[in-house]
């Protein structure tokens, strides 16, 4: 009779879930998930139009209407007047301000640096204009 | 005594067994973890993309954008398998057959790559049919 009792004792202490392995296990992944965590910097996609690599269609983009900005290996000229960062912001802004579908055609030649062109590209996002067409240059 | 136990013992697995609750939620944990470093592994980290603070953040990706990493060399590669200029036209020629020419490219050039390397890139993407591009620059450094 005490036999017994005791027997259904312990299959009722088995029923029972114990938490203390699972809650090493999940102390153990939050513990790895931390350390390896490393944050991600936000990304961001900045459109341009890139015209078919064919004479005739560049030519045609070349209208005298549009802004040109042209970057160089050591700067930026707009519409052939050479300008520092902030004063092509203010022309682009003004551009802006009168028709955000107006195309910039952004030049670039092939020594300068990519991240001139990104900036150009930033500017254009800042201010709202839409048609960038980048062109390459020789 | 026996109907005492028995009335115990459906008391015991009247519970709520969390044992299988707790394996799937570890089986998600497993999968989205696995699932999320196979998509960084797809990029080249030593690239050091320019800043663009202002420019429009990356929500919607469309499936099937086509990153092509480009390095401070020049070199080119797809989910870090670098690609001659032939490889690279072939590739994008066999896509635009499958997904059409409105499939997107994003390219995440170096800042210090001359802009003739990312012409090249271009030219290859527009050869190919290709219109939508567009480069990747950080936004914000977290």
């Amino acid at each position: 009779m005490a036999h017994k009792h005791k027997r259904t004792r312990v299959s009722l202490v088995d029923a029972e879930l114990s938490m203390t392995p699972m809650i090493d296990i999940v102390f153990q992944l939050l513990i790895y998930f931390i350390l390896t965590f490393e944050v991600l910097d936000d990304i961001a996609h900045l459109d341009v139009f890139r015209p078919a690599p064919d004479r005739e269609q560049r030519e045609q983009m070349e209208t005298p209407n549009v802004l040109q900005v042209v970057i160089y290996q050591d700067g930026f000229t707009v519409n052939e007047r050479r300008m520092q960062l902030p004063a092509i912001e203010r022309t682009l802004g003004r551009l802006a301000a009168i028709d955000p579908n107006q195309t910039v055609l952004i030049m670039a030649t092939a020594h300068s640096r990519h991240e001139n062109l990104v900036e150009i590209l930033d500017l254009c996002a800042k201010v709202g204009l839409r048609n960038l067409s980048v062109v390459s240059m020789n | 005594m026996s109907k005492a136990r028995k009335k115990k013992t459906t008391a015991g697995t009247g519970g709520i067994n969390m044992t299988p609750m707790i394996d799937i939620v570890f089986q998600m944990i497993i999968f989205f973890v696995l699932t999320v470093e196979m998509e960084r592994d797809a990029l080249d980290e030593r690239i050091q993309m320019a800043m663009a603070p202002h420019g429009p953040l990356v929500e919607e990706r469309d499936p099937r954008t086509v990153t092509i990493d480009l390095n401070e060399r020049g070199e080119f590669s797809i989910a870090r398998v670098p690609l001659s200029p032939s490889q690279l036209r072939s590739i994008m020629r066999n896509t635009v057959a499958i997904h059409g020419q409105s499939l997107p490219v994003v390219i995440r050039g170096d800042q210090d790559t001359m802009h003739q390397h990312v012409k090249n890139v271009m030219d290859i993407c527009t050869q190919a049919g290709l219109y939508r591009i567009s480069f990747a620059a950080i936004k914000q450094l977290n």
